[in-house]
Order: C-alpha cells, then sequence, then structure tokens
C-alpha cells in the first residue's frame, strides 16, 4: 500500500529438505513411557523427522539452500555470473558449533565461499527475522541476492526421556532467495512486523551451555542442557502476540482476513494454531500446516511449509499470503506477500 | 541534495571491574610463559574479566545504556532505539537469543531484538544489516551492541595459547538517520567469509555437530581452540584485502585514513595490516594493551577509547577492519563520530535467568 521504497526483497526461489528418518508415535512411546495415543491426542503429531547420529544443522541447511537455488535458477533464462547470491543468512537456535557460526561453512558448501555469512538467533521468529534484515541489505543496496536459511536439529538439545518436548520438537531446513526488485510486484516481501519481549525469556530455554551457565562448569552435563518449555505462559504469549502481530502485517498491505488466501504460520503446535486461526477469522481450509507430519521445527518451520505448500500447489501464483511467527525470546515476526511465478518450485518438491 | 546515510549518534561501553594483569593472569593459572612474553607477542598487558556471575546480557545491558546516554548528550534530547542487534559469540543461554532480555532490561518494550553471530567480525556485521535498516527507511535508531564473555563461557584457563589473548566486555552504538557528510556517517562496506576453514578457530563440542553429552566428549571439547599461526596469517590477508575494498567503494585511498580502528586481536597482526595497507602507526587506534581481544565486543569498544581520548576528531576519515572465526571477516569506512562516550559497570539481573 504505502511502501513508497524504491527497492525491496522478492522471493526468487524456495526450497526445504527433511532428513528421511521419521521416529513415529509408536517409535517414540517406547523412549518417552507414554503411549503413542497419549501422544497423538496431546499434540496432533502423527510422525516428525529426526536427524541421524552425525547429522548437524548445516548438513540440512546446505540441502534446503541448493533447492532453494535450483528453484530460483529454474526462473531465469540462463546461468548469469550476476545472479549469484551475495549474503547467506542461516536463522537457528542449533547452530554445528558454539563458534565459529554456522552461515560459513554452508556457504562454503553451496560454493559461495567469499559471501557475507553470518548467523541469527530469533528462535522459531528467526526466518522472518532473516527475511526483514535481508530486505534492508538488500534495499538499502548492499546485497543483491540473499539466501534466507532456517536450519535446525533441535533433537539436539531436547530431553529424548521428555514426553512432552520430544513428541513436538523436530528437525528441517528450509530456504528462500530473495533478490533485489521493486515493492509492487509479485513477491516482494512487505515490510516486515518484528518484536520481542524478554520478559518472557525464561519460558523457551535451555538453561545451560550459555554465558549465564557455562558448560564448562556443572550446568553443561544433565538437564541443564535440554530445551524447557513453560506451556501455558507460551500458549497466551503465542496466541496474544501472533494474532497481534497477524493483524498489524495486514493492515500494513490493506488487506482484511478475509483478502488473505492462505496462512502460513509457525507450526508451534495445534492448539495454539487454532486460536490463532479463530482469533484471526481465518476459515481453516486457508490455514496451511504440516504440523502432523513435520512437528515443530522452530526456525525451519515457515520455509519448510512454504516449500511444500507451493510444490504441492496449495499456493499458486497471485495467491495473497500471510506469514506469521512467535517463540523463545519472545520474539515475533509477521509479514504478507503475493505468491510470484516460481518455475523451479515443483524441484523443491523432490 | 545531501546523499542520506545512517550516522553513529551515540557511543557506550561497559568493562568488569576486575582487571587482571598478565602477571596475575600467568600465576593465577599456572601459564608456562611470562609477563614480558605475552606484552611481546600480542601487545596484550592486561584485560578485564567477568567475575560468574556477570554474564555477556549484563554487559551488553550497561553498554546499550551508556551509548543512550551518549546519544541524549549529543542529541539534546532522549533518542529511542526501534531495535536492537546483539553480535555475540557467548550468548546468555543455547535458547533464546539474549536480544530480546537485553531489550526488556533496558526498558525498550516490545522492539525487534536479534543475536547475530559472525564471532570477532560480529559488531560488523550488526552494523551492517542496521545500516541497511535505516538506508532502507525500515527503521531509524537501531542500537547495535557487541557483547562477550569469552573467558567465562569458552576460554580454557588453562590454555596458554587462548586464555592470554581474550577478555571481556561490551561496547553499544546507536544510529540515527542522517547524511554522508556528518561525523559518524557509514559510508561503506565489506563483507566476506570462507567457511572451508571453520577448523582454524572453534569450540569443537557443544552445538549440534558434537551435542552435549556426545560420547567420548571430555570438558576439554568444550573450550575455544585456535590454531594461531594460521589465524595470523588469514587475518592479515583477508582484513588487508577487506579494507582496501571497503575504500574502494568510498572511494578513499590509504593515504586518505585518518583512523585506522581494527578489531583488537594481537598487535603484530594490526601492525602488518597497516603496514600493508601503509596507514602510519600515528594513525592507528586500539586499547588491545588494556583490554585484549574482547571479540565482537572489540570494535565499538575501541572505537570509544579512541573518542574518549580525544585521539581522532570527529569527521575524521575512518576505516574500521575485523576478522574471526568462520572465517568471517569485514571492514567499514566512516567519518568518525563526535558523540561523547560514556561508560557504565555491568549490574547482574535480578534473576540468573531461565534456573529451574
Amino acid at each position: 500500500m504505502n511502501d513508497t521504497r524504491p527497492r525491496s526483497a522478492v522471493l526468487a526461489g524456495i526450497g526445504h529438505w527433511l532428513p528421511p528418518t521419521v521416529m513415529t508415535n509408536e517409535e517414540l512411546a517406547v523412549r518417552v513411557a507414554v503411549t503413542a495415543e497419549w501422544l497423538r491426542s496431546r499434540t496432533g503429531i502423527a510422525g516428525r523427522h529426526v536427524a541421524d547420529a552425525g547429522m548437524a544443522t548445516s548438513d540440512l541447511a546446505v540441502e534446503a539452500g541448493r533447492r532453494a537455488m535450483e528453484s530460483a535458477a529454474a526462473g531465469e533464462a540462463a546461468p548469469d555470473a550476476r545472479n549469484r547470491i551475495d549474503t547467506v543468512v542461516v536463522a537457528t537456535t542449533t547452530p554445528d558449533r558454539i563458534t565459529p557460526a554456522t552461515a560459513p561453512e554452508v556457504a562454503t558448501r553451496l560454493g559461495l565461499t567469499g559471501a557475507a555469512a553470518f548467523d541469527l538467533a530469533a528462535a522459531c521468529s528467526g526466518f522472518l527475522y532473516g527475511l526483514a534484515v535481508a530486505d534492508g541489505l538488500v534495499a538499502a543496496g548492499t546485497a543483491q541476492r540473499v539466501l534466507v536459511v532456517g536450519a535446525e536439529t533441535l533433537t539436539s538439545i531436547v530431553d529424548p526421556t521428555d514426553p512432552a518436548t520430544s513428541a513436538i520438537f523436530a528437525d528441517g531446513a528450509g530456504a528462500a532467495v530473495v533478490r533485489a526488485g521493486r515493492p509492487h510486484e509479485p513477491g516482494a516481501i512487505r515490510r516486515v512486523v518484528l518484536g520481542s519481549d524478554g520478559a518472557g525469556s525464561d519460558w523457551i530455554a535451555v538453561p545451560g551451555g550459555g554465558a549465564r551457565h557455562p558448560v564448562p562448569g556443572a550446568h553443561g552435563s544433565g538437564q541443564q542442557r535440554y530445551l524447557k518449555l513453560a506451556g501455558p505462559e507460551v500458549f497466551r504469549n503465542a496466541v496474544r502476540r501472533m494474532t497481534a502481530a497477524a493483524r498489524e502485517a495486514l493492515a500494513r498491505a490493506g488487506w482484511e482476513p478475509a483478502d488473505v488466501d492462505r496462512v502460513i504460520a509457525h507450526q508451534a503446535n495445534v492448539h495454539i494454531l487454532l486460536a490463532v486461526r479463530r482469533k484471526l477469522g481465518i476459515p481453516p481450509e486457508r490455514m496451511a500446516a504440516n504440523i502432523q507430519h513435520v512437528g515443530n521445527t522452530s526456525a525451519a518451520s515457515i520455509p519448510v511449509l512454504l516449500a511444500q505448500d507451493a510444490a504441492e500447489g496449495r499456493i499458486k501464483p497471485g495467491d495473497r499470503l500471510l506469514l506469521a511467527a512467535f517463540g523463545a525470546g519472545f520474539t515475533w515476526a509477521a509479514t504478507t506477500l503475493v505468491w510470484p511465478e516460481l518455475p523451479g518450485t515443483a524441484r523443491a518438491l523432490r | 541534495m545531501p546523499m542520506p546515510a545512517a550516522v553513529l549518534c551515540g557511543l557506550g561501553s561497559s568493562l568488569p571491574k576486575r582487571v587482571v594483569p598478565n602477571s596475575r593472569l600467568v600465576e593465577e593459572n599456572g601459564l608456562a610463559t611470562d609477563s614480558e612474553w605475552i606484552l611481546r607477542r600480542t601487545g596484550i598487558a592486561a584485560r578485564h574479566m567477568a567475575d560468574p556471575r556477570t554474564s555477556t546480557g549484563d554487559l551488553a545491558t550497561a553498554a546499550g545504556r551508556a551509548a543512550l546516554d551518549s546519544a541524549r548528550n549529543l542529541a539534546g534530547s532522549p533518542l529511542v532505539p526501534d531495535i536492537l542487534l546483539l553480535a555475540t559469540t557467548t550468548p546468555d543461554h543455547r535458547c533464546p537469543a539474549t536480544a530480546p532480555e537485553v531489550a526488556h532490561r533496558m526498558g525498550l518494550e516490545a522492539v525487534p531484538a536479534l543475536d547475530v553471530n559472525a564471532a570477532c567480525a560480529g559488531f560488523l556485521y550488526a552494523l551492517t544489516l542496521a545500516k541497511g535498516l535505516v538506508t532502507a527507511g525500515l527503521y531509524t535508531h537501531p542500537l547495535v551492541i557487541g557483547a562477550e564473555t569469552y573467558t567465562t563461557a569458552l576460554v580454557d584457563p588453562h590454555d596458554r595459547d587462548t586464555a592470554i589473548l581474550f577478555g571481556d566486555g561490551a561496547g553499544a552504538i546507536l544510529l540515527r538517520p542522517g547524511t554522508a557528510s556528518q561525523p559518524g556517517a557509514l559510508l561503506a562496506e565489506d563483507l566476506g567469509t570462507d567457511g572451508s576453514r571453520t577448523g582454524l578457530v572453534r569450540v569443537p563440542a557443544g552445538g549440534s555437530r558434537t551435542p552435549f553429552g556426545s560420547p567420548g566428549t571430555t570438558r576439554k571439547d568444550f573450550y575455544l581452540v585456535m590454531n594461531g599461526k594460521a589465524v595470523y596469517a588469514q587475518a592479515v590477508r583477508r582484513i588487508t584485502a577487506s579494507a582496501l575494498a571497503a575504500l574502494d567503494r568510498t572511494r578513499w585511498s590509504a593515504d586518505d585514513v585518518e583512523a585506522f580502528v581494527s578489531h583488537q586481536a594481537n598487535q603484530r597482526i594490526i601492525d602488518d595490516v597497516a603496514g600493508r595497507l601503509g596507514v602510519p602507526a600515528a594513525r592507528c587506534h586500539g586499547n588491545l594493551r588494556h583490554v585484549g581481544n574482547t571479540a565482537a565486543a572489540s570494535i565499538p569498544l575501541a572505537l570509544a577509547d579512541a573518542a574518549e581520548r580525544n585521539l581522532v576528531r570527529p569527521g575524521a576519515r575512518t576505516l574500521l577492519g575485523g576478522f574471526g572465526a568462520g572465517l568471517a571477516w569485514g571492514a567499514h569506512t566512516l567519518h568518525f563520530p563526535e558523540a561523547r562516550p560514556l561508560t557504565r559497570s555491568p549490574h547482574h539481573a535480578d534473576h540468573q535467568g531461565a534456573a529451574p
């Protein structure tokens, strides 16, 4: 609507990758001492993809990144050096190492050595935060083409014996290529609504392993290394913040909820998604979901869902999309875009 | 028409109270070296070290507040940040990011807040993102903080190769929209990485590649390890090339540079880079001797130090350069800011965070 910027980031390619191993509720039930039915009814999740031993976040990020780059390349008449990606953002809560960042390794493995590359931490909102900073870099003319990856191996920080968290959190990666373009063309990322509330920093957290309770001390071992979740506080804040951010993003676009063809919300859990959908007044068939088969993959959640929906034809060129996320921090984010023609999208299905 | 630019308008710092000179570091940790050798090899005489209760977030909050005080003094009225970017390798927790808690403790309700990790180049990366957001008109007053607690979080106190190098601290800057001719205006930058050399500086375990509790890991695997010789060679090469690229984009030659503020890792690296660029020693500014390598906090701390000591005139043509694990590197050109830097002591959080 009132976006008068000369340039903005425009979606040029999308891809995702999930590790092939699927952990069913039956398999998980053996480990966590509850029934498969309890897991299904409590979480609405039937199965989730999990990384094999030795598989790290960069391995997933590289696969998703490659697919997004192939998707972007398919939209070009011929390979063109000017279309080389100059910046790589990896949004993750589970980097390969405490240092260095994961993005430089991902860039090198994608043939992009020399590119600017960094990790971004904003938990489940990380991918949309990544799109926002990519939009800034592109609009400012600092970058021409940015690969934004959301990648997680949450199983590396989840207590394998805790039914609540190990039923929900899973592994995966999704990625988008954005290029410099015009704010009103299809695929343009509208100004991303971003926010945070550090008063909620304790409610989704890994207590140990950071500067507050460093690994070399006593806190690196035992339960301190696992992700903790305070359900009721998270639920209340997630619904409130995601709904408000989504409404603000709609207002920026000049859209009503009825104008939205598809909502791509962070797949946090089925109850949060249902509450957000009802509050926004979105009909069930317009609410995208893959949580039943993918679980909550944090920063990977939104690009994985986008790539799957696009590949399977549930998102079509011209569709008006609303993207919204909420996560640890607390952080939240939302934006809108009109889905562009992406000739390479079917490749992303592979 | 004047060229719009993001302008550095506030400068803050925070250092832990405890100063540890080389002699005490050697003695306390039984390091097989001596005070003189450390100074000669690195240019470091002392460093500030956080006590176990002082975290990255504590230092970041204090530096952030100091930067806002500095900006208010210059502007004559308070400036409120509308996004917070925290560059750190040592966040308070593995999850969530530290930036939201820092924003909350600073009283910045609901502002966007994110952590950026590009190791010792992190501040230059976060600065680039913030500059982009201002130039694009998306935000007006990003607060960019570099904060680290390497000595408590990552460094093995008994490893001579790393223990002598690192210190703790935080530096912060506030940006505002302005024009390219003003003191503090950010002009051009260059960023790059080489992920084929991740092994040169790294913490072997504790991430998703080798998670906590992986069989065969010992306590040592959770400390920083560094191939000093290879890092030295790469640092000199990469900072020099990146600085030349940034200078080229600014249409400056090395002769034009009135102030060079490098990442403070090792005096011999800084001298070598300056020599290759042809920047005279008198134009190189740093505080390595007193603070050691503070990773992502290093450049804003060195900028604040140079400003505090009135070593550089506001508006002077200034070059920043940095390098770190990743490998990741970067360089920026700017007009030296006129903001008077302020410093604050770190305060502990009301609670220790996420301790069940």
